[in-house]
């Protein structure tokens, strides 16, 4: 099938008026030698057979029958029924970048009020329209620093960090004549402080942390942005939005740019992406921030609109004097937060986090009470923490699969020294019963193994 | 005036739910001294204001829905809903992206069939779902040249050679990439200036980026010859896929000699813009340098699908997953739908459209090449400028006749440009409609110059005033 609406009595017309006898003229400065010969036989689907198929691909994935503990920069959380319906409104879905401010007014106050709400829950004066995932996010943080803090080249990131996010950073800064330091973690999964302080000083751009880190750890994020701060070095938090309902926002923890994803808020897992990579920092450094804004104006009569604005620093005007490439970011997606973040509100995104934190709490202390159990320590949390099981890993998840459950992520696959470590993630979608069932998996690991 | 939600914002009401709370849970504090010591300034709102606020939204803003939308190389086709029906399918949206394997194999063939079906229409020989839109493609496609020369001790290649006509993007990538761009000048007839070409062409030339057919919707038919300049020196050839729309199946970039390749899907394959995005910008390349294609990739097995993680000479990771799963999802559909034999017949309809509107338009402006256009071409809108009509006035002018203006002001190198890409989706009448339009305001243009210039009339907001939005930024909602 296809989508076209001329038919062979309109198309005729058509080349009537052009002055051609066939549509193949019009491919006149297509070289013969390159061109191809068109396909005789149509091999297209029609509308129910693309359901069909698509619904035996769907089918194939047996992941959405498993009760899924897995974190790591993806979450399972609820997402509101308007999300959707927002989302899927003609006017939002099938428009263009607003360039023509007139008739897209709908999208520019929606991204103004995206922006307001980032805003809002870092702490941080501006907000960008958004970019691709927390990953990129990050690499464009450290490249927005590197023109802030000019003549220096060290920056300083935690292994704590995503470490698909680290991957990133690496990437992007392969073409920069940078240095990265990393800062270590401890046995308990929390930042090594010393190692932090030690290793920012006068030569650092900036130091990049997450907030909590890989781990779940919630670390002291504030004596080291002191320290940055002393060094004329700016502090880059990555942080699951969500946490900033719950605990002190990235403003009250020193960060001069706030970043991650806003997966957490109104987005499904959909196996990645699409996700919304959020940046937001101090006023003195709008202009350096990558990305499109939008800015509140007036129209000739006086009336209030919004535009896109600070124009001045994009790929379309500036070229390669752009601070970023980036020109299709992830508005839609960025609207879905918004529409998630407003549904719960002021008071319902910090009862949301804190029903994250209990539940989590809750398995880890009852996994702490079974024997063989290791937590990975004991410092403050927010949805995720490692736990280790006695017992092979392989054997582990076989046994946690064959009751249903995606056990959490294997902390051995990203980090070689923590092999046995399950990095389990905790949202509201979790039941008591689920989570007790977890609880009761554990308890029978060993009997499955043998070792019992 | 239109009130944001934040000034809509009444104390204490609210729309969530959560589910019921345990006595198990409650216990559980978290620590006092690492709280927000302030709440964060959010609305309190209902669910029903809520719904009014984004109706009301809604109604200010305009998709292709809504109306007929000529936006120059954006390529605004009908976005199919059978695709929203499919990305919804909770099969697809519950997958987690560190999932194991063996539990994602529909997605996992979802992938490595559009890179075949992708690779099939390109004429290239391998690729990547990674990029998340056509600039990140960019950039991945130019740090796999980066890493091709460097394995090759060609280190010294730091120039990239991007014609005048080109997307922004295109020298922003480069920059990104840490390489400096060098701007080809456009010859008469539209086409790459090949003397100049040759100038510019060195062993320091680490590739040509190219669009064909080009932003002033032309195809250049000296493609062969510039191919074999560039690779002649040592280069490599870099296709912009922003227009790949006017030569599916019809040629492929990878049979015109380009080595690697962007495709904007959200363009060519009917996926929604949202209002700026999300987008995908798969990245294609032949064999040379399939090695140094981004991860994670996806193979095939006897067991099945499975995920490489990490490859030797791969450029690395450019996002935290599989870039835009959702969005390649929806064009895996509409690729299905059509099938080959359907993807040339868009080409067919899309260039027949483009000629069509060309020919009658050429009635009420100057037309800059006369040529045959392919899926786009530019109107010079400079021949009431006396008058103090330009460009911007006469797009504004259409926004009240229920049209979407087109793009304007690109490319940079003709005055007064407007860049007019009606797809392949449109029937004549819509097209005849718009030319009746364009009319129209040519005669308002004649008769009273002063109803353009001050156009939109009709729309939510009259003309607003950009430089001030600029000078004092107002970014975000303040209770000051």
């Amino acid at each position: 099938m296809d989508f076209i609406a001329n038919k062979e009595i309109q198309v005729q017309e058509m080349l009537k008026t052009i002055g051609v006898a066939s549509i193949e003229e019009l491919f006149c400065d297509i070289p013969t030698n390159l061109r191809r010969i068109a396909p005789a036989v149509d091999d297209g689907l029609s509308e129910s057979e693309g359901m069909l198929l698509m619904e035996e691909l769907s089918a194939k994935n047996t992941f959405p029958k498993f009760t899924s503990y897995l974190g790591g920069g993806a979450y399972e959380h609820h997402v509101p029924a308007l999300v959707n319906a927002v989302c899927s409104k003609s006017e939002f879905l099938t428009s263009y970048t607003p360039y023509q401010a007139e008739a897209s007014q709908g999208m520019l106050q929606a991204i103004f009020e995206y922006q307001s709400a980032v805003c809002a829950l870092t702490g941080m004066d501006v907000s960008n329209a958004s970019l691709y995932d927390g990953a990129t996010a990050c690499a464009e943080a450290i490249l927005m620093a590197l023109r802030l803090v000019k003549d220096r080249r060290k920056i300083v990131i935690a292994r704590s960090l995503h470490p698909n996010y680290c991957a990133v950073i690496e990437q992007y800064l392969s073409s920069h004549d940078v240095e990265i330091e990393w800062i270590s973690f401890k046995e308990d999964g929390s930042i090594d402080q010393s190692v932090a302080l030690n290793l920012i000083d006068d030569q650092t751009v900036a130091v990049l942390l997450q907030y909590p880190n890989f781990f779940g750890v919630l670390d002291d994020v504030k004596s080291i942005a002191a320290k940055a701060k002393a060094h004329g070095a700016l502090t880059i938090v990555n942080a699951n939005p969500l946490v900033y309902a719950l605990y002190a926002s990235a403003e009250e923890i020193g960060a001069d740019i706030a970043i991650g994803d806003t997966q957490p808020l109104g987005l499904p897992l959909h196996f990645g992406g699409p996700y919304v990579g959020y940046i937001a920092c101090k006023q003195e450094f709008v202009r350096q921030m990558p990305g499109r804004i939008i800015g509140e104006t007036v129209d000739s009569e006086g009336k209030r609109g919004f535009v896109l604005t600070l124009q001045a620093r994009e790929q379309h005007i500036r070229r390669e004097k752009a601070t970023s490439n980036i020109c299709t970011n992830q508005a839609l997606a960025a609207l879905a937060s918004l529409v998630a973040i407003l549904w719960y509100g002021k008071r319902g995104l910090k009862q949301l986090a804190l029903t994250n934190y209990q539940r989590a709490c809750y398995l880890k202390e009852k996994l702490s009470n079974l024997p063989g159990v290791k937590i990975m320590g004991n410092e403050p949390m927010f949805n995720e923490f490692a736990v280790k099981f006695s017992g092979n890993i392989e054997g582990i998840y076989s046994h946690f699969r064959s009751q249903g459950i995606e056990p959490g992520i294997d902390l051995g696959k990203f980090y070689p020294e923590l092999a046995g470590y399950i990095l389990i993630a905790v949202t509201e979608t979790k039941s008591l019963e689920q989570l007790d069932r977890y609880v009761e998996t554990a308890r029978t690991i060993k009997a499955s193994l043998g070792f019992g | 005036m239109t009130k944001t939600i934040f000034e809509k914002s009444q104390s204490g009401q609210h729309a969530f739910s959560l589910p019921k709370d345990n006595n198990a849970f409650k216990q559980y504090a978290p620590p006092q001294a690492l709280l927000r010591k302030t709440d964060p300034p959010l609305p309190e709102i209902s669910e029903l204001d809520l719904t009014r606020h984004f109706c009301e939204l809604a109604s200010r803003n305009i998709g292709i829905d809504n109306q007929f939308y000529p936006l120059g190389s954006c390529t605004m086709k009908l976005n199919p809903r059978v695709n929203e029906w499919c990305a919804a399918l909770p099969g697809f949206a519950r997958t987690h992206p560190l999932a194991p394997e063996h539990t994602v194999q529909g997605n996992l063939q979802v992938i490595a069939e559009l890179i075949e079906m992708l690779c099939a229409v390109s004429g290239m020989q391998a690729g990547s779902l990674v990029p998340c839109a056509g600039a990140h493609g960019e950039y991945a496609g130019i740090k796999m040249i980066a890493a091709y020369h460097k394995q090759r001790n060609q280190s010294q290649r730091n120039e990239i050679l991007i014609p005048n006509d080109a997307h922004g993007t295109n020298p922003a990538s480069a920059a990104m990439a840490g390489f400096k761009s060098i701007s080809i000048r456009t010859d008469s007839s539209g086409d790459i200036d090949i003397e100049h070409l040759k100038e510019l062409a060195s062993d320091r030339t680490a590739c040509l980026m190219l669009t064909n057919p080009n932003t002033l919707g032309l195809f250049s038919s000296k493609i062969s010859e510039i191919s074999k300049i560039i690779h002649q020196h040592g280069g490599l050839l870099y296709y912009d896929g922003a227009n790949l729309n006017a030569i599916l199946n019809v040629v492929g970039p990878g049979d015109m000699g380009f080595d690697v390749m962007h495709i904007n899907l959200h363009k060519t394959f009917s996926t929604p813009h949202g209002g700026g995005g999300p987008g995908s910008g798969p990245i294609l390349c032949n064999n040379k340098l399939k090695e140094f294609l981004p991860v994670p990739r996806v193979e095939k097995n006897k067991e099945g699908y499975h995920i490489v993680w990490q490859a030797e000479s791969s450029i690395g990771r450019i996002s935290a997953f599989h870039g835009n799963f959702g969005i390649y999802l929806r064009a895996y559909l509409y690729a299905k739908l059509h099938g080959h034999y359907g993807l040339r017949k868009i080409a067919e309809n899309s260039v027949l459209n483009a000629n069509y509107l060309k020919k009658l338009i050429g009635k009420l402006f100057t037309i800059p090449y006369p040529q045959y256009c392919m899926h786009e071409f530019v109107v010079q809108a400079d021949t009431y400028v006396d008058k103090g009509v330009r460009a911007l006035d006469i797009a504004k002018r259409l926004l009240d006749y229920g049209v979407y203006a087109p793009t304007i002001y690109f490319p940079l190198i003709i005055k007064e440009c407007m860049l007019i890409e009606p797809t392949e989706g449109e029937s004549k009448a819509t097209l005849d409609r718009f030319v009746e339009i364009l009319s129209k305001i040519v005669d308002e243009i004649k008769s009273d110059p002063k109803i353009v210039k001050e156009a939109p009339h009709t729309k939510p907001v009259m003309r607003l005033d950009e430089v001030a939005a600029a000078k004092s930024p107002i970014l975000k909602h303040s209770t000051k």
